[in-house]
């Protein structure tokens, strides 16, 4: 209870950090919900000239790349730090997490917010309700979905992230596989053939983040569900567990830093 | 009572070695060569609750490293140590929620918002009630004389103004020991003032216990009762801060100021004359040899006295005597 009272302070005091810069906010949110749209008219471009891809339309794609930005939005937006841990390892920067006295990784990734994720998390909204996809319960499972895909991805960025541990700077090796995984994640799953999937489901779980929870939001099925809930919790614990491990081998620093 | 009990504890680190240039950089890559280095090497010391230490030494000594251990930011590589009863890398939560810690230079507070938002934060952070963390907040404003700084966005604070906020906003959850690695770092004279007073201030009305880690002497002799000097990882030299003025503050230097002209060649037996002036001297001379009685009788007979001053060289000097002892101690070892 009291580290939901303080995750809630610390997603008010980034939000009034980034609302600091009125104008800056506004164009980051703004200007990704228009990289996402001219991004996704290639799509409409190439559903409109082939139809379908082995079952998968246009209306389908609507939907993963819904979730997919919804996600991304989402752990952009509450866990910024995420995307910047390896670089917090590396220059010694945990210190501060790890004087206060909260989980230093919850707190860590949580003490930064991304002002852009909000034009990604409104443009999935906006994405899904173009689908023709739209229902009730089917927005419930939106929301559920997307909540366990922001898990995975969350987890998969600070489980390649934490490597920084023992590799030195991995930012470079985590925007290669957070690229990867964004990319696959779009990517129709018709076209991949069993092998490919597996690695799908695990070293790159883009599957956990676009194709299966686009399946249990377009119809409810125990099999999505569950491997939706067995891949966020794996990942997470997993993610856990290697950031633990890494930070035993925590060194510090001695840079200057001059902001938080 | 004692708030810290530090037995034998070390700390190795494995640093990377690489040969000049790029083939140096090549060869590296892919037979990377590393050697230990001990940043804390057998350490063992007490503090007692509520006492002001200071802990001192120069660049690479050791003195952030052990202040991380003591926070359990950092694992040590062995020994021992209590800090209020807790295990610092074991009880780390626990244990930040009695301590307070300030890294002259790493802020906790955030840069693009003001003050007041960060210790409101620290107030839900360290679980106190809305109502106690305001009450806190006045009182800390008024001790630390920032009342009209708070709302002020941090990154147009001066350095001194936000080293003040930094320190308040480490005591806003009573801390019973603060830990201050280089708090007056980059700072002017005014506001290393101010953050001593308050830190004082502090310590005689809510007990809290403060380990200071700092390069500059004047921290010391303005706030700390004892101290511990490090260098290459080890105490070189612990005790007292007057003990430590009597032992190392032999060198006396004085100026005279006389009603009339004194003689051009003014000279005392065992006294260095530093300078001669129409109306004035000033001289420095070893009490441990030549006695301050026969010197101030010497000075006396020369004239009528208008205004005289005996002052101790700077603690810099005796630590730099100190550390050139340790030197010549370790190359002796050699």
């Amino acid at each position: 209870m009291n580290n939901l009272k303080f995750l809630l302070a610390i997603w008010k005091a980034n939000l009034q950090s980034a609302m600091e810069y009125r104008i800056s906010f506004l164009t980051q949110m703004i200007g990704m919900m228009a990289n996402n749209f001219l991004y996704f008219a290639i799509w409409i471009i190439f559903f409109d000239r082939f139809k379908d891809v082995r079952g998968w339309g246009v209306n389908d794609m609507y939907v993963t790349f819904g979730i997919l930005a919804s996600a991304f939005g989402l752990v952009s937006l509450l866990f910024g730090n995420a995307f910047m841990l390896s670089d917090i390892i590396s220059k010694g920067r945990l210190d501060y997490y790890l004087s206060m006295p909260k989980p230093v990784l919850l707190h860590a990734v949580s003490s930064r917010m991304i002002a852009s994720g909000m034009g990604d998390f409104a443009y999935g909204f906006v994405s899904y309700a173009l689908s023709g996809y739209l229902t009730w319960d089917g927005l419930a499972r939106y929301v559920l979905a997307m909540l366990l895909a922001a898990t995975v991805f969350a987890a998969f960025l600070i489980l390649t992230q934490s490597l920084a541990f023992w590799f030195g700077t991995m930012s470079n090796f985590s925007n290669l596989v957070l690229n990867a995984m964004l990319t696959f994640g779009i990517y129709p799953i018709t076209l991949f053939d069993n092998y490919a999937k597996i690695i799908l489901f695990t070293i790159i779980p883009a599957a956990l983040m676009g194709a299966i929870p686009a399946e249990f939001i377009r119809g409810f099925t125990w099999q999505s569900l569950s491997q939706l809930l067995i891949g966020a919790s794996g990942f997470l614990g997993l993610a856990i567990f290697v950031f633990r491990a890494g930070l035993r081998r925590y060194e510090s620093g001695s840079a200057i830093q001059i902001e938080v | 009572m004692t708030s810290i009990k530090v037995q034998k504890l070390q700390k190795t680190f494995q640093s990377k070695r690489k040969a000049e240039g790029l083939s140096g950089s090549v060869r590296s890559l892919f037979k990377p060569e590393y050697s230990s280095v001990e940043a804390v090497n057998n350490l063992s010391f007490q503090m007692e609750a509520g006492e002001l230490l200071g802990f001192i030494g120069p660049n690479g000594a050791g003195k952030s490293t052990t202040i991380k251990m003591l926070t359990g930011i950092l694992h040590p590589s062995g020994g021992e140590t209590s800090v209020l009863g807790f295990t610092p890398w074991k009880d780390r939560e626990k244990l930040a929620f009695q301590i307070g810690t300030v890294f002259g230079q790493r802020p906790q507070l955030w840069y693009h918002l003001p003050a007041i938002d960060t210790f409101t934060l620290f107030g839900k952070i360290y679980e106190l009630d809305d109502r106690e963390t305001k009450k806190r907040i006045a009182f800390l404003s008024e001790a630390f004389e920032m009342q009209d700084l708070l709302e002020i966005p941090v990154r147009k604070l001066s350095l001194g103004q936000r080293m003040r906020c930094e320190v308040a906003a480490s005591l806003l959850h009573r801390p019973k020991l603060i830990l201050l690695d280089e708090p007056s770092i980059g700072l002017d004279v005014v506001a290393k003032q101010h953050i001593r007073d308050s830190i004082r201030r502090m310590n005689q009305e809510e007990g809290v216990g403060v380990l200071l880690t700092s390069h500059d002497a004047g921290d010391l002799e303005a706030l700390c009762k004892r101290v511990i000097i490090v260098n290459h990882g080890q105490i070189v030299y612990e005790d007292k801060v007057s003990n430590l003025k009597r032992k190392y503050l032999t060198t006396k230097m004085v100026e005279v100021r006389y009603a009339e002209e004194i003689a051009k060649d003014f000279s005392i037996k065992g006294v260095e004359i530093l300078k001669v002036g129409h109306y004035g001297v000033k001289l420095k001379f070893d009490a441990a040899i030549t006695s301050v009685d026969s010197v101030l009788a010497h000075i006396s007979a020369a004239g009528d006295i208008v205004d005289i001053t005996i002052s101790d060289p700077p603690l810099e000097e005796v630590i730099a005597k100190i550390y050139e002892q340790a030197k010549e101690e370790d190359n002796k070892g050699k």
